[in-house]
């Protein structure tokens, strides 16, 4: 009975090794931007009052289970995806045009999900977008 | 002159916003009552919901209705067009198949346009048990399986967290069962095929994906012998990008609106699960 136990613990630590070496995370691929993202410009100001508000509301119903509540990549969904998230907070990340931050957040591909169905509102696509701006650190 | 000018700009009104408010309420339900919202065009959802037992019949034994006979519904909906959703269910209960549409005739505007969201929503269900068993009389008709449900829905988003919501509700039934002899000698239907009914609800969010709501459906139509109870709802609901979870103590055991609305009797609060996943396409 004792070996069973042993033979049973020894199966079950295999698997969960295996298990958690086949989904460790890689980065994820550079991005391939359509033209008209590399030059699109947010429709709100900085500043504007929905960024707080909608933005925020949007981005903790969509966005937070994954990314986090402050952008890090570390919400409780991250740790079963194959990619890394990254990290929002950086100056890197802060440095990309409003356009491609919309086609990352909005558009997406492979496990990043499209949400142009789940946020229809264009002024509300950036409004999520503006408060992902106010994650720099 | 230029100064009045630019004294007028300056008490220019806001531009009004006509666009409709985002999610009156998070899901097309809440608890035992459908809300005003329709979702956008292309989605589907399913819906798992489930009645418990009483909490006051066996208490501990049954863990307060937990482990006792339970009410199952499992519904499909899709959006086709904006603002039209249709879909079909079936319930444990009677092996009710209800078929269902809701149409948003009025959205709110965030800060201009309607002040309120105006919804119809309607159903017709079969009842498709066994017709020896269960319609064993010599005038039944297939029609005597079938009910339907009106509900127009008027809701507001007061703030970002509170939202309110009214309905009228008629139930019909074309067959209504059993009754009695009056004093007069006559035989009279236990109900009218006809029910009147109102609904109040509203929810609280406390944060955005965590809210509190309470509901109250009151019977309106006096019927001949047997009178349906009111409802009285008080749950939690959490809500995800794709899902919606609502717990909370009521006292519908059905689930098809009709049912509930004419036909509850129990008074006993029970236990009710919702849960919804959405599919955008």
């Amino acid at each position: 009975m004792k070996k069973l136990a042993c033979l049973v613990a020894v199966v079950c630590t295999v698997f969960f090794l295996a298990a958690n070496v086949a989904t460790a995370q890689k980065p994820g691929a550079p991005w391939v931007f359509p033209p008209k993202h590399k030059t699109m410009k947010s429709t709100l100001k900085a500043g504007d009052a929905s960024i707080n508000t909608t933005g925020k509301e949007l981005y903790n119903k969509h966005c937070k289970s994954c990314h986090g509540a402050k952008g890090l990549g570390d919400g409780p969904k991250a740790a079963n995806l194959k990619t890394n998230t990254g990290d929002f907070s950086t100056a890197k990340f802060q440095a990309r045009p409003d356009g491609e931050l919309y086609f990352m957040s909005i558009i997406g591909r492979d496990e990043m999900p499209n949400y142009e169905k789940k946020i229809p509102d264009e002024a509300d696509r950036w409004a999520v977008i503006g408060y992902i701006r106010t994650m720099k650190k | 002159m230029a100064v009045s000018l630019f004294a007028q700009e300056a008490e220019a009104p806001p531009e009004k916003d006509i666009r409709p408010v985002r999610n009156t309420f998070e899901s097309i339900w809440l608890g035992d009552n459908q809300t005003v919202e329709v979702p956008i065009k292309g989605t589907f959802e399913w819906d798992i919901l489930h009645r418990f037992g009483s909490t006051k019949t066996n208490g501990f034994d049954d863990f307060w209705g937990l482990f006792a006979s339970s009410n199952l519904r499992l519904g499909f909906n899709y959006v086709p067009v904006e603002k039209l959703q249709i879909g079909f269910g079936v319930t444990k209960e009677n092996l009710l198949w209800d078929f269902n549409a809701k149409y948003a005739i009025l959205r709110q505007g965030r800060s201009g346009g309607s002040p309120l969201t105006v919804t119809y929503f309607g159903n017709l269900a079969i009842d498709t048990r066994s017709e020896g068993k269960y319609f064993n009389y010599p005038e039944y008709e297939f029609s005597d399986r079938v009910s339907y449900f009106n509900q127009l829905m008027i809701a507001r988003k007061i703030t970002r967290s509170l939202s309110l919501q009214a309905a009228f509700n008629l139930s019909h039934f074309n067959y209504v069962g059993t009754g009695a002899y009056n004093d007069q000698n006559e035989w009279v239907n236990n109900q009218n095929t006809n029910h009147f009914s109102t609904t109040f609800l509203g929810r609280y969010k406390i944060t955005e994906g965590l809210g509190v709501f309470a509901s109250y459906d009151l019977p309106l139509t006096d019927h001949p012998i047997t009178d349906p109870k009111p409802n009285l709802n008080l749950g939690i609901e959490l809500v995800s990008s794709s899902h919606a979870f609502h717990i909370f103590v009521g006292n519908y055991y059905s689930i098809v609106p009709q049912v509930n609305n004419a036909r509850n009797l129990n008074e006993d609060l029970l236990i009710g699960f919702n849960m919804t996943r959405l599919w955008n396409f």
